[in-house]
């Protein structure tokens, strides 16, 4: 269990971060930089699962707003229309209650004190906020008062009020302070004497029951309603303006009935503000309701809940790129190890067909030191023979001869030998000047014997200008004793062996090697360079040869192609520069 | 017409004129051929007059195995010893398929082949 979690938490970390290795292994890798491979993989699953996520919380949050905005809209404009539904009915109340009192009792009751003070009385009792009531006659003089103020005899013929209530059946003041230095708002009711001439009853009404009627509707600590006149003096008081009959900009042209919603802004606050004209049937009034919200109060709720989403949001966010880059290190690293695990299998497949390049040039050397050998043997055998059998002389010609036969046999050998290890030390040769004439000839002179025995006519041609190249030699020759060997196994008795070389552009040489042999079946010839394919029976070949030579010519800076037709012959035909570029082919 | 005991067929000069000259020292008479096509001549001229052949696998102008299918057509009873200097098991058994007496790896042991010529000999004669 514990070794499980072990090998998690290993696959977990990135261990192909500090991915180094050696040039020549290097090569073999399908990827080299890993950390880039990461970096791309975390941020194409890091945008392909986040984008939507944050797509959908624009549109969360602009769906919102747009709601919350018509939702603030709609709620002021709902307790604006309550409000002026309260104040309208505050005062149409108590004027239909001054209208019924006119008619009921007629001027001359009016004008009786006692009476006027009952009335007051049952006013005050049935409605409230009725502080004293007077009956004045066309000429502005009080001619009976109830109430707490001295107020009789009183002349109001200049006051503006009164040459309004003259002039309608009835009418309702702005607040004022008037003689009394109190704010209150006048009512008054026209009725006509049995002389025919006018009279007024007024009415005074305390502000302070208004004040109340309008704050039972306010709602919340961001909520304020208040009255303001025609030229926008407050009426009441308000939060945002300030104390009763400061001016503001509050200015709305009387007469629309309807209630409208806007929003403003003031002392730098988004502010929700609904008014409505406080009118009546028969007169209107002085009146504009102002109802204003204040946004970001009523936002809190929206607010407090974008914060927990926001901290959803991140957390979310959060975790995904923890577990994507997780899967990104988790995904690297299987990809990691098993291109390792190629790379290095493909160079041992490349040292191991490097060996069988080796062995098979081997073979050829032991079948061309074998008949000086034996030459050898015989020779120094005979010379024996002579001792014995005719008791020779020691100096005699013949022993000579015989012995400079074996001196010759043994620098056959001798030759031989420097060959092959002379072609084999350049295996570890990284890159030189090449001369291609004298490697191919090294490379037929272990094939010499057999191209003698099996009469394969091999004709080398390689014009005088041809240039020194400067490659990788020792993966040069590799490639050059795989194709001529291949050529080799391929060609029956009699069979030609032509390698032509020329120079196609200043750094482009090309190098054919064509055989007349039994050429390959086109269902194979795309196959030939796939590794471990080999149509040689009973596991004589590896399957490799031709596969690590198109692998060989690739890190050349060259390619390589082949054409054969059974029966026929094959070409393969290979382009190199004449100077390869380190850089690319490390 | 003259018999001749062993028939060398090699294209290696130098070790046929020195196996020659081993044989001739033990008393026995010899003949070299250093091609497929000339040994086949000579055999086909002294058909009943030679005691064993050896002969070599790699050969200039035939391989070894058509010179021995040869040598059997003109007289199957002639022994042949096949003396290579590479041959694979694969070729032993293809030699000993096509009738070949023996299958020895050079460089030969002069006695060995001395011995096993006298015994041929022997035999021959009872």
């Amino acid at each position: 269990m514990l070794k499980i979690f072990q090998d998690f938490l290993k696959s977990l970390w990135p261990e192909f971060y500090r991915h180094r290795t050696n040039v020549h292994l290097n090569s073999f890798y399908t990827f080299t930089n890993y950390r880039y491979l990461w970096f791309i993989s975390i941020s194409v699953l890091a945008a392909t699962a986040l984008a939507p996520i944050c797509i959908a919380t624009l549109i969360y949050y602009q769906l919102i707003e747009t709601s919350v905005d018509s939702d603030l809209n709609h709620r002021t404009k709902q307790l604006t229309v309550a409000a002026k539904s309260a104040v309208t009915f505050f005062m149409e109340e108590r004027l239909n209650a001054l209208t019924f009192t006119v008619n009921e009792n007629g001027y001359e009751q009016l004008t009786d004190n006692t009476r006027l003070a009952e009335i007051l009385k049952n006013l005050k009792l049935g409605f409230g906020g009725v502080t004293d009531l007077s009956v004045l006659d066309a000429d502005g003089n009080q001619v009976a008062y109830a109430g707490p103020f001295n107020l009789e005899g009183k002349n109001y013929k200049n006051q503006s009020w009164f040459e309004q209530s003259l002039k309608q059946i009835n009418y309702i003041s702005e607040v004022f302070t008037g003689y009394r230095d109190v704010p209150h708002i006048i009512i008054t009711v026209r009725s006509v004497k049995p002389d025919g001439s006018s009279f007024i009853l007024r009415a005074t009404l305390d502000t302070e029951r208004l004040m109340q009627t309008l704050s039972s509707y306010k709602t919340g600590d961001y909520a304020d309603i208040f009255l303001v006149n025609h030229e926008g003096k407050l009426q009441t008081p308000s939060i945002h303006y300030g104390a009763i009959f400061t001016p503001t900009n509050l200015i709305f042209p009387a007469g629309s009935d309807e209630s409208e919603v806007i929003e403003i802004f003031l002392n730098g606050k988004s502010i929700i503000s609904g008014h409505s004209s406080i009118s009546r049937d028969l007169t209107s009034t002085p009146f504009t309701l102002m109802v204003l919200k204040e946004k970001a109060g009523m936002l809190k709720f929206w607010q407090d809940m974008s914060f927990k989403f926001n901290w959803i949001m991140g957390a979310s966010v959060v975790v995904i790129l923890i577990v994507i880059t997780f899967a990104s290190t988790f995904m690297v690293n299987k990809l990691y190890r098993a291109d390792k695990a190629k790379a290095e299998t493909m160079m041992q497949m490349e040292q191991s067909q490097q060996l069988a390049s080796i062995g098979q040039l081997a073979a050829g050397v032991a079948h061309e030191i074998n008949n000086p050998l034996a030459v050898i043997n015989q020779t120094a055998g005979y010379m024996k023979d002579l001792f014995s059998f005719k008791d020779q002389e020691r100096d005699d010609d013949e022993i000579v001869e015989y012995i400079d036969s074996i001196l010759d046999a043994v620098d056959r050998c001798g030759t031989i030998t420097r060959q092959l290890l002379g072609f084999v030390r350049q295996f570890d040769v990284k890159i030189k000047k090449v001369n291609l004439q004298k490697l191919i000839s090294q490379v037929l002179s272990f094939h010499k014997k057999e191209a003698e025995y099996r009469r394969i006519h091999v004709t080398v041609s390689i014009p005088d200008s041809f240039p020194e190249l400067e490659t990788d030699s020792s993966k040069f020759q590799q490639v050059l004793v795989n194709l001529i060997n291949n050529a080799f196994q391929a060609v029956e008795e009699g069979n030609c062996l032509d390698i032509i070389a020329s120079q196609l552009s200043p750094n482009t040489i090309e190098l054919v090697i064509h055989d007349t042999g039994c050429g390959i079946p086109e269902e194979n010839l795309k196959k030939i360079h796939e590794p471990f394919f080999s149509t040689k029976k009973n596991g004589s070949g590896t399957g490799l040869g031709l596969s690590i030579t198109y692998g060989l010519v690739k890190k050349l800076g060259g390619r390589i192609s082949v054409q054969s037709t059974e029966g026929v012959g094959t070409s393969f035909t290979i382009h190199l520069p004449v100077k390869i570029n380190e850089g690319r082919n490390a | 017409m003259q018999h001749t005991d062993i028939l060398i067929i090699d294209d290696e000069i130098k070790f046929a004129d020195m196996l020659a000259k081993r044989i001739e020292l033990r008393g026995r008479s010899n003949a070299v051929c250093y091609d497929g096509k000339s040994a086949l001549e000579w055999v086909k001229s002294h058909a009943h007059g030679i005691t064993l052949i050896l002969l070599d696998l790699r050969l200039p102008d035939l391989y070894g195995t058509e010179v021995l299918v040869g040598i059997k057509e003109i007289n199957p009873a002639i022994p042949v010893i096949i003396l290579t200097g590479h041959g694979t098991e694969k070729d032993r058994l293809e030699c000993e398929r096509l009738g070949a007496y023996r299958f020895i790896h050079k460089p030969p042991k002069i006695d060995e082949l001395m011995s096993i010529f006298e015994h041929i000999r022997e035999r021959s004669e009872c």
